[in-house]
């Protein structure tokens, strides 16, 4: 064989060898930046049915306030909604499981009809209220109880007014105050020491614009200490209904009132047996969430139990916490209202990395 | 021998050279979650005419109050309000320490909400801290 083709061979090869070891360098140093470019619309798209979920009604439009329906597509938009991101107080509330007509994560995931990611919604107030009992004093027909009142968003403080209600057995006593801006505030209230069982101190804290949070806190007045809220009762708040379950046969119901920052109402019992009852509440036009308080007894204890409507906090669908590193998470926030007033709105995807 | 170097050598540019061409960045989809929380902000704060009446009464301290309650944590802000002739008429500042890799802009065009009509431009800066 002559010596020039030898050369062409073994140059042949050499050449082979290194482009081909060349083009598998290139391959693995390039695949996480290709890998990333196979993903970067992601974030976008998840914006995109983030939006999907918060603008549109889903099917039926009224699909949140009628018990049974599960909807064949995914929103929760108010119907004729005045401006975008108003969100419908019954779609809401049955995203939270204490509804007895709550939807379930699957039929959520089949209704928003998309099979590529685990999403999680969370709606709450957008800053918190903190109510704690500083002290009592007993006189001879009534006691006082002192609170000390705390608005803070993050630990940083919240400076607002203060609407409180007290409510015991078949009592009901309004008083208002304010948090400074050290987001510390109290507020005073007194009970007849004719009244017993278990009390409640419902609070309202609101900062304009139309941003409230709500407290309750619950307190023993001439009675052991209160048992926790839904060890007596379990309340479904829809459509301007309160539905009511009765989780002891000897129930009965003494006082059912609605309260917003502004605003109390009686509640209208519409029907009832010994295991159920139902109460309409009227629309207050209030900018501010509902709290329903029903209070009665069971034998000899005095109980007190509330729902909050739009019923939150709402954290509906997957766990995030045990999520590996193949992951990706992206979470928007957005401010959308809720019956005039305001909230955050959490939407979290997680799809793979 | 040369050639086959040379084959290497354009093999790998032309290959590092096309994917740096587009490199998209995470902070673009920041700046994009950034700009539509800003106008989202706004849009709820004027809602029923509170931003209007806040920069009518010069209450400075409300609007930035406001804005740290309706914006997430991690997000800083900067907020500067023009009168009609883009003179800035809010004479204390209104943040929270604006810091971040990236900054984005969003500016909404706010009425008066008295008798005399105004017009305000608002300035919303806004950062991600990390």
């Amino acid at each position: 064989m002559p010596a020039s083709s030898i050369d062409t061979i073994l140059a042949s090869s050499i050449m082979i060898i290194l482009a081909t070891a060349a083009m598998a360098i290139a391959t693995m140093t390039l695949s996480p930046r290709f890998n990333e470019l196979s993903h970067r619309n992601d974030v976008e798209r998840y914006q995109q049915l983030a939006k999907y979920i918060l603008l549109n009604t889903g099917t039926p439009t009224d699909w949140g306030s009628m018990q049974e329906v599960v909807p064949s597509s995914f929103g929760l938009a108010a119907i004729n909604s005045s401006h975008s991101y108003q969100l419908d107080v019954d779609k809401v509330s049955r995203l939270n499981d204490d509804n007895a007509y709550s939807i379930t994560y699957l039929q959520l995931l089949e209704s928003f009809g998309v099979r590529d990611v685990a999403l999680r919604i969370e709606v709450d107030t957008l800053f918190d209220l903190s109510t704690s009992l500083a002290s009592s004093s007993s006189g001879e027909n009534e006691t006082t109880y002192n609170f000390e009142m705390s608005t803070e968003k993050s630990r940083l403080p919240v400076s607002a007014q203060l609407s409180c209600y007290v409510v015991s057995k078949n009592h009901v006593d309004h008083e208002f105050s304010s948090t400074s801006s050290s987001g510390n505030g109290s507020v005073s209230v007194t009970i007849p020491n004719s009244e017993n069982g278990t009390a409640l101190l419902v609070s309202f804290a609101k900062t304009e614009p139309r941003m409230v949070a709500f407290n309750v806190y619950p307190f023993n007045h001439n009675s052991s200490v209160p048992e926790p809220n839904g060890t007596f009762m379990r309340l479904s708040p829809l459509n301007y209904t309160l539905n009511v379950s009765f989780l002891y046969p000897t129930e009965e119901v003494l006082m059912a009132q609605a309260f917003t920052y502004g605003y109390n109402s009686e509640l209208t019992q519409i029907s009832g047996d010994n295991q159920t009852a139902e109460y309409s509440f009227p629309h207050l036009l209030d900018s501010s969430p509902m709290i329903l308080v029903i209070t009665g007894s069971n034998g000899s204890s005095v109980f007190a139990e509330w729902v909050t409507y739009p019923q939150l906090p709402v954290t509906m669908g997957s766990d995030l916490n045990d999520l590996g590193a193949a992951s990706k998470i992206v979470s928007f926030t957005y401010i959308v209202t809720v019956n005039s007033a305001l909230y955050k709105c959490t939407i979290k995807f997680v799809g793979p990395e | 021998m040369i050639e086959a170097f040379l084959a290497v050598l354009v093999i790998l540019s032309a290959s590092v050279f096309s994917i740096t061409l587009y490199y998209p960045t995470a902070s673009s989809d920041d700046e994009k979650m950034l700009k539509t929380l800003g106008m989202q902000v706004l849009m709820e704060l004027d809602n029923n005419g509170a931003l209007g009446n806040f920069i009518d009464e010069s209450n400075w301290t409300a609007v930035r109050e406001s804005l740290e309650i309706l914006l997430p944590i991690g997000v800083s802000y900067n907020v500067t309000v023009y009168d009609e002739a883009m003179n800035q008429i809010n004479n204390s500042t209104m943040s929270n320490g604006l810091k971040g890799q990236k900054i984005v802009s969003v500016e909404y065009l706010c009425a008066s909400q008295s008798s005399e009509v105004r017009f305000y431009l608002v300035r919303l800066q806004l950062a991600l801290v990390r």
